[in-house]
């Protein structure tokens, strides 16, 4: 039987401060989502003056991430290349999901949503980091 | 015409006209939902809770959670249902992810803990049209967060028993008080 590392809810908490230090100061308002990596929801954050769509959209583009172990900007940048057949997988194509990668294996994904895509992958990254993973 | 389709057309006819009768249930003058109350009484909604407030709120349901070693999911909703803060325990069962989120939504959107559900619901068969209404979860552990007399937003707990939830999401909900 295999093993593989899996996410504390103390894991997501760090993620998730580090996450949130990132968009405070940059004065960015988002939600973080911490997922494991079968998609399902850890841990959220709603800053203040986010709305009900940056909620869904964080968990979605985390889920997307987690799921299919790659960053959301990869499956936004295949389709922008003209492999439109791609816009009909269960994912959300737009940057601002990343997996959170070690030792090759998925342990999760965090998703961002709130300013434009490439600041939420900033925040995401700026969260993973935060666990010191190699990967 | 075929014969086939001359027939459906008959039958269609026929549902048709015993509709009047469908119309004419009597009332029952047992049922309590009869009456009909001069007052609605209602607590208000008030601005939505801020993510300083949800914090407070879901770290003191996680505090008391874990002093009592009860694995679970913690969510905080706006009044509107729309998710604020969320937190799944180690070892919380999966499928309390989405319940709690629901218990927490159906709180806030319906005013009310969700125990009010479960309890008439088990009062019997004049209660059982509540689970046909809107996004209703008949299951305790969703209770709606006041301040000030106004509602900011509710909890929902999920991961044990629907009376330990209960009581998680209720210590959560105090630390608002």
């Amino acid at each position: 039987m295999n093993s593989k590392p899996c996410l504390t809810l103390e894991d997501c908490r760090k993620i998730g401060a580090a996450a949130m230090a990132e968009a405070r100061k940059n004065k960015w308002s988002v939600v973080i989502a911490v997922l494991d990596d079968g998609g399902h929801l850890r841990w959220l954050e709603a800053m203040d003056g986010t709305t009900p769509f940056n909620s869904q959209v964080a968990v979605e583009k985390g889920r997307s991430a987690a799921v299919s172990r790659r960053t959301t900007k990869s499956w936004e940048d295949r389709i922008a290349a003209g492999r439109n057949a791609l816009l009909n997988m269960p994912v959300l194509p737009i940057q601002g999901g990343v997996p959170i990668m070690t030792g090759g294996e998925c342990v999760g994904a965090v998703g961002v949503s709130g300013v434009q895509s490439h600041e939420d992958e900033q925040i995401a990254n700026a969260g993973i980091a935060a666990l010191g993973l190699k990967s | 015409m075929s014969l086939k389709s001359a027939l459906t057309v008959a039958a269609a006819g026929a549902l048709f006209a015993a509709g009047v009768t469908f119309a004419q249930v009597p009332p029952d003058p047992n049922n309590p939902n009869e009456a009909v109350p001069e007052k609605h009484t209602y607590t208000p909604y008030g601005e939505t809770i801020t993510l300083a407030q949800a914090k407070k709120v879901a770290d003191a349901a996680l505090a008391d959670a874990t002093k009592r070693e009860w694995q679970m999911c913690i969510a905080v909703v706006g009044p509107t249902g729309d998710l604020i803060y969320f937190e799944k325990m180690d070892q919380c069962q999966f499928a309390s992810v989405s319940i709690a989120q629901h218990k927490a939504r159906t709180a806030a959107r319906y005013r009310r803990p969700t125990v009010v559900f479960e309890r008439l619901l088990g009062k019997g068969a004049f209660f059982s049209y509540l689970p046909t209404l809107d996004d209703v979860i008949a299951s305790r552990g969703g209770n709606p967060i006041i301040v000030g007399g106004k509602i900011i937003g509710a909890i929902g707990v999920s991961g044990g028993t629907g009376s330990q939830d209960d009581v998680i999401s209720q210590a959560g909900a105090a630390a608002m008080k």
